[in-house]
């Protein structure tokens, strides 16, 4: 899968050639970061396809959505190790921020979003701070209560307008009026930023830092990883990211209310669509979300049926393929990608499947 | 009023503890946080409004459904949990979410989305004790946790599964080594999972209604609760599920019906934050 995350990083040891394998490398990066512009190219040319109609442009915007909000969580879940299964209250807050701004004030959707984005932050802080020392299930456990509580007050609290929801007006954005296909291309552009943004970060040394808690929290710690430090920015920075997807989606449909918000749907969903892709992956969110989102709608008509196929597809993925979707179809390019490695480094051992794993501490111990 | 508040939010308060309870064996024994322990009970919710509808009296079918429940809780063991026994607890986790998924799909298919009443089996009248009106229906409700109770603590302290199940909950790898057979055991507590989640769902249907989404607030309520006893202790979990019917009680008679279910989160945040080892303190390390 282009854009999965490096493998080439197993070649270990004993390597001769040096210069010929950081060149295969480089090039190994630039067909991943080829095979992500592709994707994005593809999504950008389809409006101008024939037989394009406008729904599908809605329809692709919620995809993107699902996507984006997964992304968010990925960051948490996948790269962090802390598993969340609230994320749909920071969809929520994201969504309901921006719906009110719109509403009351009149704003710009794009300073809405950022809003909405920055509030979900801002509540991100907080409940980073509140689960400050916990993780593993208890973390789940609270997370889970924190969507359920933003229900709760989306649902009663008259700011809110309950069940009844909160209708918005056309979408403008720099006085321009969009239409769903404008809308189209403002999800696609957030969803291209948050593509680039988690791929830069993940390879930061913030990134590291939080790939290092997750595999070797005592190690990290004892190379002077500050842990609460970067819980915080993580949590913050999925909270922000998944709060923006909430503005979008309130936005996308112009219509915010607690019959779609209060639900723990969201928050599974999201979950889901990480584990099913692979969460510590790039393409792992984007696989995983566009199956989430798609399939209710493939089959519109059998909505419980889309639920027990859901269902059937989590467990096969749970038992066949742990680590996601994206994992299993990325192994064949890793394999023949260590190949050509181990050749360009003449006589380099195979790297160990643990190498992997360790290596983000590794690098930060040299 | 104080008095009422509090005997009907201990009532709803120890249905909330079938749930605890089962939260509590299923992560100890299995490591995993069942998030279908709700859909046990609107499973069985539906098979006993089936049943009664089908004319069955109310003990035969209540007798009938335990037992399907039991037969669900053992069949997702072995469909689901068993193949991927040794994962971590997140891919346990989230294939506990998949079951959430097929029954909730299952029942929206098979029963459909909207609420169904559920007969009582009794005519719920007020009964006075000491100055405070009770109804008759709290009352049974009570009754009926508490035997449940009475069973559990019988199962655990005097058979032979009981005993090897707390084995296996202390420490797996031993109870192995004694010849313990951990597998019957982990289906032996799905099994439980199941029956706990019969009582739950239809003492709670003729409260909540029947329909595929009725457990999903009690589900939360009893997390929270099970976290009351650090997700390790059923006497904890009790307490804490008993605590949250009286604290969600008050909060709907004195603040209003809204703060109901807000309080029931705003404990578990708090409990959360401030204890997360659980009310008595146990700090049982384990890799989860």
């Amino acid at each position: 899968m282009a854009g999965a995350r490096n493998p080439t990083a197993r070649a270990s040891a004993h390597i001769v050639d040096r210069e010929a394998v950081a060149h295969l490398k480089q090039r190994f990066a630039a067909h991943n970061a080829w095979g992500v512009i592709a994707l994005f190219a593809v999504l950008a040319l389809l409006p101008f396809l024939p037989g394009f109609k406008p729904w599908m442009a809605g329809q692709i915007s919620l995809v993107m959505v699902y996507i984006v909000a997964a992304q968010g969580v990925s960051i948490l879940t996948g790269y962090t190790g802390l598993v969340t299964v609230g994320h749909g209250g920071f969809m929520a807050i994201g969504a309901y921020a921006s719906a009110l701004m719109v509403k009351h004030w009149q704003v710009d959707i794009l300073v809405a979003i950022i809003g909405g984005a920055i509030m979900a932050g801002g509540v991100g802080v907080l409940l980073g701070l509140v689960f400050l020392r916990l993780a593993g299930p208890f973390l789940a456990i609270g997370t889970l209560g924190f969507a359920f509580f933003v229900g709760t007050i989306v649902t009663n609290v008259p700011l809110f307008e309950g069940r009844e929801g909160i209708s918005l007006p056309k979408n403008k954005a720099l006085g321009l009026e969009l239409g769903d296909v404008g809308f189209y291309f403002l999800a696609l552009t957030t969803f291209a930023a948050v593509t680039l943004f988690v791929h830069s970060l993940v390879r930061s040394s913030v990134g590291r830092a939080l790939t290092a808690l997750r595999d070797a929290e005592k190690a990290a710690q004892s190379c002077g990883v500050n842990r609460l430090f970067y819980r915080m920015v993580a949590f913050t920075v999925s909270a922000t990211i998944t709060g923006a997807a909430g503005a979008l989606s309130g936005l996308s449909v112009r219509y915010v209310s607690a019959e779609v918000f209060a639900d723990i749907w969201y928050s599974v969903d999201i979950l889901v669509a990480c584990v099913v892709g692979g969460s510590a992956m790039l393409m792992g969110p984007i696989v995983g979300g566009a199956f989430v989102a798609l399939l209710p709608f493939v089959l519109e008509k059998l909505a419980d049926f889309s639920f027990i196929l859901k269902g059937v597809v989590l467990i096969t993925v749970l038992m066949f393929a742990p680590a996601g979707v994206c994992d299993v179809l990325a192994r064949p390019v890793r394999a023949w990608r260590r190949r050509q490695l181990e050749r360009a480094g003449a006589g380099s051992g195979a790297g160990s499947q643990a190498g992997a794993k360790v290596e983000p501490l590794k690098r930060q111990e040299g | 009023m104080f008095g009422q508040q509090l005997a009907s939010g201990l009532a709803t308060g120890s249905l909330y503890a079938l749930t605890a309870i089962a939260v509590v064996v299923v992560f100890r024994n299995t490591r995993t946080i069942n998030i279908a322990q709700g859909d046990f009970s609107m499973i069985a919710a539906f098979i006993a409004l089936l049943l009664l509808k089908a004319g069955f009296g109310y003990g035969a079918a209540l007798a009938l459904t335990v037992v399907a429940s039991i037969l669900v809780g053992v069949i997702v063991e072995r469909l689901v949990m068993r193949p991927i026994a040794d994962s971590d607890w997140l891919t346990l986790f989230t294939a506990t979410l998949g079951i959430y998924y097929i029954m909730h799909g299952l029942a929206g298919w098979i029963w459909g989305r909207d609420t169904k009443a559920f007969p009582v089996a009794f005519e719920s009248k007020p009964i006075e004790i000491a100055g405070i009106v009770v109804s008759e229906g709290h009352l049974i409700n009570m009754g009926w946790a508490a035997a449940i109770g009475a069973v559990l603590f019988a199962f655990f302290r005097w058979t032979k599964q009981g005993v090897a199940m707390r084995a296996v909950t202390d420490d797996p790898e031993t109870a192995r080594l004694m010849g313990i057979p951990v597998r019957f055991i982990v289906l032996l507590t799905w099994g439980m999972a199941g029956f706990l989640g019969a009582f739950a769902g239809v003492l709670l249907a003729p409260i909540v209604y029947v329909s595929p989404q009725m457990m999903d607030e009690v589900l939360i309520k009893g997390y929270v609760a099970a976290v009351f006893g650090g997700l390790y202790s059923i006497p904890g979990a009790v307490i804490g599920a008993l605590m949250i019917g009286v604290a969600e009680n008050l909060a709907g008679g004195y603040l209003g019906s809204h703060y109901k279910t807000a309080t029931a989160f705003a404990m578990i945040v708090v409990m959360l934050a401030l204890r997360p080892q659980g009310l008595f303190g146990i700090q049982k390390r384990r890799d989860i």
